[in-house]
């Protein structure tokens, strides 16, 4: 079919009109191929101005649609609608931004109209080769695979089964709850611990829509938002495999402590009374806190920042912790001693300052220290490590309780590559977007959650576990359809040459290799249209619809000639 | 009344990171937003940042994506220079009056060329840029606002105060913008749920007089040095002393304010190493200090990017009972140090870490939504609850800095946290 391509320059009041000769811009554009009428109008992205433009495609029975005119940052949606009115396809539209590259960057008017025929005889060349996209839709299944049940898997899963969503939990081990199991109480409000699990396990098993499976890992997850095929095994069964379909994936896997056996200065593993928060943790909750040799401390050191220089990071939860443990002391053997020897005081936040002011009192005391070394001395542990100002100390205890930095679950890197997403700073799951995308991945249809995702206390977990909800909530709705990127990335059958370079540089997962082709394939429905691949073809068979070589080029030959 | 024709509009309050982030969320699931805002742009306390750690990213390029894909969302009626009044009812189905001031500009007509600028005769100091520039008495606050449509400041225009002839604005605009005869609006709204995200503060550093703020020259707040380095800033980014002489030294005192206030502001560490990097990028041989007393850098990124600045020879001085005066090569700073030995340093720049506190309109919040503030002024959580988003009373949410200090990150996990607590609620 001949082209009829429009083309229209806007005045902008006296913005562009004052600026750029806008005759001579009619004059140079109108003998080009292909162009049917060339206009100008005062303001085009005025109601009257969108009125014009859809009565001028009716009535000339324009193909293509070009408009002079702003940034397309602030009108190119609202000639793609004028397109959509003039029953044009949108993506046969360019819009030339000659009011910030052209009219209010000089004063010269010569300068301007020229540099503005230029950008629009470019709109004009490209537009010649833009071809129609159809928006596609696909089904979306809406139930949710949660890989954890801890405290920010669990309540991810209530907060999003419902009668139309179904939740699958899977859990490695054989009970619901993680590491809070094992916490007494939980700072700063010291509410117990088990209780708020058990609660929430309560609600688990009553709902219907929630499937649990404990003593399962997951085997495979391969698709796309909408789209998951699942298969998950129980562990210590070869054959008891599981598959199923869901729409996302939530890893809420938590962490685990750094292991102080890495460094020996702190004679954890070789001497007796030297233990971790964790395994303090589960003391106290079994009622009594007592040495090896079943006698009561009298003298408890606590040692913060544990491994943090190792891991290069502060794990945020130490010091409030390490706080709660002198209350946890306090309560059950009020004659005790507590020392804590802490680098920096980390206790963020509205309340937990007060937390700590609360906590201090009679024989608690706060000892700023680094080198820190534990040794035997007699029956009891004596700790030698330097002040602040470099004094070196000593200080005598008979249980050291270590904070170990939190780190990564050891299945981290097993699970990231079966999601297809990255691992970031501190090999915790990358998340999208430091500010913008905290629990989103880049594989769309995974998210991060809670401690997986980095250090950090309950409260924080649980907003997460909402945030993820909130996500699923309005990315996958019960009888609505997925609207996948339209301009995303085709590899030409006959141009590939099947080197696989595009497979590798590929952050979503959406190249795959057809091996009785020696091909390779995009996915449609994953690729973002990020053009990683277009970049890295060698055979230029990679292309991004709506932004394919040809086009750029015949649009960079008018605007750079 | 059937489900499909119950109201299930939703109320944000504030348009910041928090609230624009909530809206956008929202209008993807279908539910219309009003989104109401105080001022008269979006983007709230981020769009003053230049960089936001720890990827150094520009912020404006981060935000000003989606505050546009904000004024482009037809789910997402924003109202600017409006402020709830009154909020009755009961979850599901509140009522929600809102008083919307006239900006006497019209939003539909104004396609933002700044031609009104010029001929309005009145000069004032600009608020958004912490006073440290000009703005006339119709206008932006900064370059790139969003939406970028000026107001009529009617408390200093000359014709709102006695001088009815002058119109030069109007006549400057060829496009019929500016319209004298607009009226403040009350507003009646039905809506289901509410999510406040109004944020926050910096403590009033006047109130520290031993910081010599406001009276020694050269001592600014994190906000005006923000401003300072801003490329869109009343020096288009260019750090310069009061006497445009580029600075030798600087030095960053953390926690002010911190001993009144009672609690640790959680991010002033973090964006006073930003601070570092920001000198160190401009004036690579600049001498920076902080004084601060616990470094509170938590997290798996931020380690990291303290570090990086700690290669360019950062002193970090742990340092209390600090005062600031005037010395005739610059700024004193005495202190006490670690030893508990009294010091001192005299630098060209001062730039003090505020802490954050409540909006001083929080507590009215408050009591127009009926909801608690805890006892430092932020609104508290609901009792027994270990969600952070949810207030007081059922079908009011919250998120951002409105519930404490906090960054960007957390803000924007709590305002997708709100919108799963709305979506959720059966």
């Amino acid at each position: 079919m001949e082209q009829k391509i429009g083309v229209y320059i806007c005045e902008c009041g006296p913005n562009i009109s004052e600026k750029v000769d806008i005759d001579k811009v009619i004059q140079a554009v109108k003998p080009l191929k292909g162009v049917a009428v060339v206009e100008k109008f005062k303001l085009l992205c005025s109601e009257d101005g969108k009125k014009f433009l859809v009565e001028q495609i009716k009535k000339h029975g324009l193909t293509h649609l070009v408009v002079a005119a702003c940034s397309p940052r602030d009108h190119e949606k609202t000639f793609k609608e004028v397109c959509e009115k003039g029953e044009i396809n949108p993506y046969l539209f360019q819009l030339a931004n000659i009011r910030e590259q052209c009219a209010w960057i000089t004063d010269d008017k010569n300068e301007a109209t020229k540099k503005t025929i230029r950008l629009t005889k470019a709109a004009i060349r490209r537009v010649r080769l833009h071809t129609p996209l159809e928006k596609k839709e696909i089904e979306g299944n809406p139930d949710v695979l949660v890989i954890g049940g801890g405290i920010s898997g669990i309540s991810t899963s209530l907060q999003l089964a419902s009668s139309d969503r179904k939740v699958f939990l899977v859990e490695k081990e054989p009970v619901l709850g993680g590491l809070v199991n094992n916490f007494e109480k939980i700072y700063p409000t010291m509410e117990r611990g088990p209780d708020l699990i058990k609660e929430k396990v309560f609600e688990i098993e009553k709902n219907e829509n929630i499937k649990v499976f404990t003593d399962s890992q997951v085997e495979k997850v391969v698709g796309f938002l909408g789209n998951f095929e699942v298969t998950i095994k129980k562990i210590k069964e070869e054959d008891n495999i599981q598959d199923f379909n869901v729409g996302a994936v939530v890893l809420a896997t938590g962490s685990k402590l750094f292991d102080p056996i890495i460094t020996p200065k702190y004679g954890y593993g070789k001497f007796d009374n030297v233990i971790t928060s964790l395994e303090f943790e589960k003391m106290n909750l079994s009622g009594k806190i007592t040495l090896k040799n079943g006698k009561t401390p009298s003298n408890v050191a606590i040692v913060h920042c544990v491994g943090r220089e190792e891991k290069g990071y502060c794990s945020d939860i130490c010091c409030l912790y390490s706080i709660k443990f002198v209350r946890y002391l306090k309560e059950k053997i009020p004659s005790v001693k507590v020392s804590n020897l802490y680098s920096d005081l980390c206790i963020p936040g509205k309340t937990h300052q007060n937390f700590y002011e609360e906590t201090l009192g009679k024989d608690i005391e706060f000892l700023r220290s680094k080198d820190i070394e534990i040794a035997k001395k007699g029956n009891n542990l004596e700790i030698s490590y330097n002040d602040e100002n470099n004094n070196k100390k000593k200080l005598t205890a008979d249980m050291i309780i270590l904070s170990p930095a939190v780190e990564p679950t050891i299945d981290a890197s097993k699970l990231a590559a079966i999601t297809n997403i990255s691992q970031g700073n501190g090999g915790f799951f990358a998340e999208e977007h430091e500010k913008l995308g905290p629990i989103s991945t880049s594989t769309e249809g995974v998210f991060i959650t809670g401690c997986a995702q980095g250090p950090k206390n309950i409260f924080d977990s649980i907003t997460q576990a909402e945030a993820a909800s909130g996500k699923i909530l309005t990315s996958l709705i019960p009888g609505r359809k997925i609207e996948p990127e339209i301009k995303v990335s085709q590899i030409s059958e006959a141009l590939c040459i099947g080197c696989k370079t595009c497979l590798t540089v590929c952050s979503y997962g959406a190249i795959s290799f057809d091996d009785s082709k020696k091909i390779s394939v995009v996915n449609e429905v994953i690729c973002r249209g990020c053009g990683n691949c277009v970049a890295a073809c060698p055979s230029g068979a990679a292309n991004i619809k709506h932004f394919t070589f040809n086009q750029l080029y015949q649009e960079l030959m008018e605007a750079v000639q | 009344m059937k489900e499909k024709d119950k109201n299930k509009d939703v109320l944000v309050i504030g348009a910041g990171i928090g609230g624009i982030e909530a809206s956008l969320l929202l209008s993807k699931a279908d539910r219309k937003v009003h989104l109401v805002e105080k001022t008269s742009y979006t983007g709230g306390s981020v769009i003053k940042y230049e960089e936001v750690f720890s990827n150094m990213e520009c912020s404006t390029c981060m935000v000003a994506p989606i505050q546009q894909e904000l004024l482009q969302d037809k789910n997402i009626n924003l109202i600017t220079l409006a402020e709830i009044e009154d909020v009755k009812g009961l979850p599901g189905n509140f009522t929600v009056k809102i008083n919307k001031k006239a900006r006497y500009v019209d939003m539909q007509n104004c396609i933002g060329c700044n031609a009104c600028f010029d001929p309005c005769p009145v000069s004032l100091k600009n608020e958004f840029e912490e006073g440290l520039s000009k703005r006339k008495a119709i206008y932006i606050p900064c370059a790139g606002a969003l939406p970028n449509v000026p107001m009529i400041d009617t408390e200093n225009c000359l014709r709102f105060n006695g001088k009815k002839d002058c119109k030069a604005c109007q006549e400057a605009c060829m496009f019929e913008a500016i319209d004298y005869n607009q009226k403040d609006q009350k507003i009646e709204l039905k809506v289901d749920s509410i999510i406040a995200a109004t944020g926050f503060e910096t403590y009033d550093l006047s109130k520290l007089s031993k910081f010599g703020y406001g009276k020694v020259d050269d001592v600014y707040s994190a906000f005006e040095f923000e401003r300072l380095y801003a490329s869109n800033g009343p020096t288009e980014g260019k750090i310069v002393l009061k006497n445009k002489k580029e600075p030798k030294s600087a030095a960053i005192i953390h926690c002010a304010g911190r001993d009144k206030k009672g609690y640790c502001s959680s991010v002033c560490c973090m964006y006073s190493v930003k601070f570092g990097h920001y000198l160190k990028s401009k004036i690579p041989n600049i001498k920076i200090t902080d004084l601060y007393t616990d470094l509170v850098i938590p997290g798996k990124s931020n380690q990291k990017f303290y570090e990086k600045l700690k290669k360019t020879k950062v002193d970090m001085v742990r340092a209390s009972d600090i005062e600031i005066s005037k010395h005739t090569n610059g700024v004193s700073i005495k202190f006490n140090n670690a030893n508990g030995k009294k010091d001192n340093l005299i630098v060209d720049m001062v730039i003090i870490a505020p802490a954050i506190e409540p909006r001083s309109d929080a507590s009215k919040l408050a009591k127009v939504l009926d909801i608690k503030t805890d006892r430092y002024g932020f609104l508290e959580e609901q009792k027994g609850n270990v969600s952070s988003v949810i207030t007081s009373k059922p079908g009011i949410f919250m998120a951002g800095c409105v519930q404490g200090p906090k960054n960007i990150q957390e803000t924007v996990a709590q305002a997708n946290a709100a919108v799963g607590k709305i979506l959720s609620s059966k």
